[in-house]
């Protein structure tokens, strides 16, 4: 039962980024939603060491469906 | 998956036995909220820890001072808030509110939790130092944060 707790860096964007538990690592060129908005994975590292069966990582995403504009 | 499934996933509780979880798990009351509600406000003292089960929290800053509104992060299912208030016993340090509709948290008072660590040091030894590698986590993502902008 592997947890893997990620610090979500957004650059490109006004979302303030995340901190989330999963159950898997993030890779590059993976698309996550967060808070609606869809965003590709462009950087991952242990942030620190894994303590026991939590792993600690750290993404940079990037917004990768800029949101609409109202009209 | 029952409410002691989430609690070993979470990292306060990393290191803990099964009877360990079950005394946590009857501290543990839940909460759903609707998308905007409050659970923390800066600046308050308040009694309760929280446990992000499902849905999304936003950090806020600047409630208790001049300044623009800020949301700083987001905690996500398995994320701690009110964790400070249980090292310093001040008051809260940012506002939470729901970020979507159907957040759902287990709040814990703080009091409680403190008899429950003060009954069985090892379940304050290994809470104190989950709270000590949380808070680098969160630092470590803040600087991170300010650095990428």
């Amino acid at each position: 039962m592997a947890v893997y707790k990620v610090s979500f860096v957004v650059i490109g964007s006004d979302y303030p980024g995340a901190i989330v538990n999963r159950d898997h690592a993030p890779y590059l060129g993976e698309r996550i939603t967060l808070g609606g908005h869809q965003f590709e994975v462009i950087e991952v590292l242990n942030l620190m060491p894994p303590r026991g069966e939590f792993h600690y990582i750290h993404a940079t995403v990037k917004l990768s469906k800029p949101p609409r504009k109202k009209k | 998956m029952s409410l002691i499934d989430i609690l070993r996933k979470v990292e306060l509780f990393n290191g803990l036995g099964d009877s360990e979880l079950r005394d946590v798990e009857g501290l543990c009351v839940e909460r759903r909220l609707h998308r905007g509600e409050i659970i923390t406000t800066q600046g308050k003292h308040e009694d309760e820890l929280f446990i992000v089960t499902q849905g999304f929290i936003e950090i806020i800053l600047g409630e208790a001072k001049a300044e623009p509104r800020k949301i700083v992060v987001n905690l996500g299912e398995g994320q701690i808030i009110g964790e400070m208030s249980l090292v310093d016993q001040g008051p809260r340090s940012a506002t939470a509110r729901a970020a979507v509709e159907a957040t759902t948290v287990q709040a814990i008072s703080c009091r409680d939790f403190e008899v429950l660590c003060e009954r069985n040091a090892h379940i304050g030894y290994m809470v104190m130092r989950n709270i000590a590698s949380d808070l680098s986590f969160k630092l470590r993502h803040r600087n991170l944060s300010e650095g990428g902008r």
